[in-house]
């Protein structure tokens, strides 16, 4: 009977209750859907760096990341390939990386060249989803070449256009060759838009003079967050020379920004909960107030304070559950939209590269477990926190004064 | 994560300008100042012409190369060198006139213009900047000097950058020989006063009217195993070139 | 031993700077099965002397026994099971519970009690059977009259079987006919199961109806008549 009467006092002032509750909704609703927001442009922001270019883990000869020195080379043998044929791993490219100029009629512009598998790339990087014209490489292109948007703007190269590669070959020879445009990628990394080509592996070959050789294996996992442990894994098992490392690794930035997440996550969540603690304390307090001679007549026909108390309790319960479901459900439905369309802000915000991600002008949500019962446990948390005031002083009131009150 | 460009391409045209301006003509005692001196090291061939055949040897810590390239050179400002040999390379070109650098790769047949931010790269793999070479020839504009000692067999020169002057070093010293009039060490310093590169001068030999240090060994200090050395064979000055010979079409011209 | 006995009690009140002298040495003596009523202008401390009873108040001098117990003595968090076991209320104003249906109101006390769910429902619906209440059980005070929102707190005060029941002014609010009626079931409660009434009134009629009239004046006792 507690729990009905708890039920039902919470419905007595009507309006005030859904005023209150529609608060707590909205705030643990705008709070769900904006922690999505927050994770989708943290989740862009990995993605540019990782599945636009490093890829989660990647393999290579030891200290070749440092500084990028061709002669760092390997060849991807056969217990490699074995080794990379496991479920966790989606996919995994091997790479040949030359840095050069590139040209075409009047327009030269230095540029980093990859070599690549493209069927294999495609398993690890979404360049072939961030293309603006024409296609990706195939399988079994000759010299064709997929490009950046900044790259190909300062070149004035369109798809069939022709352009010459030139560097110096790993024999100290002026290797240069002829590619022809397929395709131009916007990742909205400004640093790979202006700068990045993908050609196939056998042409960079060739022209660098490092035949049957690669660089690295960009890998994709099915756990970005956690790639540290499989990563760990691989490491024991590498041939010598050879090391792994994870994005977190090669971006610590980034791993500071994903780490420090969930601390700003729980501030964000408590500042705007403050606000909304205040009203629910307020509602409270008011319909406690109101109910003082209620309280007086319940506690003189023989109910405890511990009772009275915990009826209190039970109503801003009730309520924080109520708020809970209702918050939740809008919360995930606004955050299924942003998932699922999102809005595009191309229009007015160009793309920030922090920590070697790119931010993409988009408000765009991603759906964490985090964002969820964070901030729907924390409401049920401030809601009893903020009934326990009203319910204390419900339980010290006198009898005798309260039934007095009018 | 910076990009490293390894591009070693072209513009060593500095270097071998200064190779090539001979470093002969006797100074008169009445001329005599340090800018001029320098100017004479680096740039004595401004308003001659030259015609040479060189051979270049690249040794790094993964390769050894030999080449043989053949040279024409009008005042600073006109450069068109061309490789002979290895076949492999034949007809690679370069052609610098005033600010512009050119390539030529026959392989493609495609002429490729180095824009400025490719400057700083080596040329054909060698220790040999682009950028020591367009900065070079004006190394008398943009350098103070002073004279750091003198003996009677030679002049050790000291060249600070001038404030606000566009240049890649700290410090330059020469060393140049009295009689005859030739260098015989130049040593790079960067920014923070470390010295980075040594170039030495030998095989003196006079042609025609000028005496000059045939040879040029580049030393890139941090790589102590690493050297360019540039050999001057048959070298002409004062040949018939005009300005138009310096052109795209003579560029592409396969020999 | 008597069910109640006030021994000189006082109660002094402090409102501001003023002290108000509700009851000065007040004794009395209540048995069990008495249809008692004090009687009094307003201010002259009936109500005070109930709320003393009820063990809602504790007097400044003076004790208050009940069964034999000096409430004093108990600690003050067993007064409250003693309100909900020894002692009925009925108010002025009625005081059900809005939220609460009137069978559910007179079932509240019962359930503090920890009283079965069904064996309350049962007891509860004799109670309204008895008070003429059959039919309301699911209304909600506010679709009561006035009569029938005190019926169905004398249910409420009757269900958990108390030793006393403290009805202070409990006609104020009704019109005459109603109070009669009101009057004549309390009266036929005490008469056959021997419930014990105390009413704090300065209603002619309750008075009239009072087995045992105590007159107050200023927190004194004036007269203590038997009428029978």
């Amino acid at each position: 009977m507690l729990y009905q009467l708890a039920l039902r006092n919470i419905w007595r002032n009507r309006r005030r209750t859904l005023l209150t509750l529609s608060a707590m909704v909205v705030s643990s609703a705008l709070l769900i859907l904006s922690l999505g927001i927050f994770s989708g442009m943290l989740y862009d922001m990995l993605a540019s760096a990782t599945e636009q270019y490093y890829g989660h883990m990647v393999i290579s000869a030891k200290g070749y990341q440092d500084d990028r020195d061709m002669f760092l080379n390997f060849s991807l043998t056969t217990p490699l390939e074995q080794q990379l044929e496991r479920k966790e791993i989606l996919g995994y490219s091997p790479r040949l990386r030359g840095f050069g100029l590139l040209s075409h009629d009047q327009e030269s512009a230095p540029g980093e060249i990859l070599g690549v598998k493209p069927a294999l790339e495609r398993g690890v990087t979404g360049l072939a989803d961030a293309l603006t014209a024409g296609s990706y490489l195939e399988t079994g292109d000759r010299n064709g070449v997929v490009l950046g948007s900044g790259l190909a703007r300062r070149l004035k190269v369109v798809p069939g256009d022709e352009l010459v590669f030139v560097t110096q070959a790993a024999d100290g020879s002026v290797g240069n060759d002829l590619l022809e445009v397929r395709g131009i990628f916007t990742t909205g990394d400004v640093g790979h838009d202006n700068a990045l080509a993908l050609v196939p592996l056998p042409w960079l070959q060739n022209v660098i003079a490092l035949p049957e050789r690669i660089h690295e294996i960009a890998v994709r996992t099915d756990q970005p967050l956690n790639v540290a442990a499989l990563a760990r894994e691989f490491r024991a098992r590498l041939p010598s020379g050879l090391e792994i490392l994870d994005w977190g690794e090669m971006l610590p930035e980034m791993r500071e920004v994903v780490a420090s997440y969930d601390v700003s996550r729980l501030i964000i969540v408590i500042i705007l909960y403050i606000a909304t603690a205040l009203g629910i304390l307020n509602t409270f307090f008011m319909s406690v107030m109101e109910r003082t001679r209620e309280f007086g007549v319940l506690m003189a026909i023989g109910m405890k304070p511990g009772q009275v108390r915990r009826m209190v309790l039970l109503e801003t319960f009730f309520m924080g559950s109520l708020a809970l479901v209702c918050g939740v459900l809008l919360g995930l439905g606004l955050s299924l939209y942003m998932a699922e369309v999102g809005i595009d802000l191309s229009g007015t915000l160009t793309p920030i590269t922090y920590a070697g991600g790119t931010i993409l002008p988009r408000l765009h949500a991603v759906i964490e477990p985090g964002n969820v019962y964070i901030p729907a446990s924390c409401l049920l948390v401030i809601s009893l926190l903020a009934g326990f005031l009203p319910a204390n002083r419900a339980a010290r009131m006198q009898p005798v004064v309260a039934i007095r009150e009018d | 994560m910076p990009i490293f460009f390894r591009l070693k391409i072209f513009p060593a045209i500095l270097a071998l300008s200064a190779l090539m301006t001979g470093f002969s003509l006797p100074v008169a005692a009445e001329d005599f100042n340090l800018a001029g001196l320098v100017r004479r090291v680096e740039q004595q061939y401004t308003g001659q012409s030259s015609i040479s055949r060189v051979e270049m040897d690249v040794v790094t810590g993964h390769w050894e190369r030999h080449l043989t390239m053949e040279s024409w050179s009008l005042g600073r400002e006109r450069f068109l060198i061309r490789i002979l040999s290895p076949a492999k390379e034949k007809g690679v070109a370069t052609l610098k006139v005033e600010r512009e650098v050119w390539n030529f790769l026959p392989k493609v047949d495609r002429v490729i213009r180095i824009p400025p931010s490719m400057m700083g790269g080596a040329w054909m793999g060698s220790h040999i900047t682009n950028d020591d070479l367009v900065k070079a020839n004006h190394i008398d504009e943009d350098y103070h000097f002073t004279l750091l000692a003198e003996t009677a067999e030679q002049w050790t020169i000291e060249g600070i950058p001038r404030p606000d002057a566009p240049v890649i070093w700290g410090k330059i010293i020469y060393q140049v020989r009295k009689e005859p009039l030739v260098p015989i060490q130049i040593e790079y310093y960067d920014e923070e006063g470390v010295l980075v590169r040594r170039i030495l001068f030998d095989d003196v030999q006079t042609i025609g009217e000028r005496t000059v240090p045939l040879r040029m060994t580049v030393l890139p200090l941090e790589k102590p195993d690493e050297k360019t050395v540039m050999h001057y064979r048959d070298l002409q000055f004062d040949v018939e070139l005009s300005e138009d010979f310096f052109s795209l079409a003579e560029l592409k011209r396969r020999r | 031993m008597a069910l109640i006995e006030l021994k000189t009690v006082s109660k002094i009140y402090t409102l501001g700077s003023q002290e108000v002298i509700a009851v000065k040495d007040f004794s009395l003596q209540l048995e069990k099965g008495e249809f008692c009523v004090l009687a009094g202008p307003s201010g002259s401390g009936k109500t005070t002397l109930l709320n003393l009873i009820g063990c809602l108040d504790q007097p400044s001098a003076g004790e208050v026994w009940l069964e034999g117990r000096n409430v004093a003595t108990v600690p003050a968090k067993e007064l409250a099971a003693i309100r909900l076991n020894k002692i009925g209320f009925i108010f002025q104003s009625y005081n059900l519970i809005p939220v609460l249906t009137a069978a559910e109101n007179a079932e509240f006390t019962l359930m503090l009690q920890g009283m079965d769910k069904k064996v309350r429902r049962e007891k509860v619906r004799r109670w309204f059977v008895d008070l003429g209440l059959e039919g309301l059980e699911e209304r909600k005070p506010s679709d009561l009259s006035g009569g029938q929102q005190q019926r169905v707190a004398i249910a409420r005060a009757m269900a958990s079987d108390p030793a006393v029941i403290l009805a202070d002014e409990p006609t104020a609010n009704l019109d005459s006919q109603t109070s009669e009626e009101l009057l004549a079931v309390m009266q036929r409660l005490n008469e056959e199961r021997g419930a014990t009434f105390v009413f704090s009134s300065h209603d002619p009629l309750v008075i009239a109806h009072g087995k045992r009239v105590v007159r107050l004046v200023d927190g004194h006792l004036e007269s203590d008549q038997c009428v029978s």
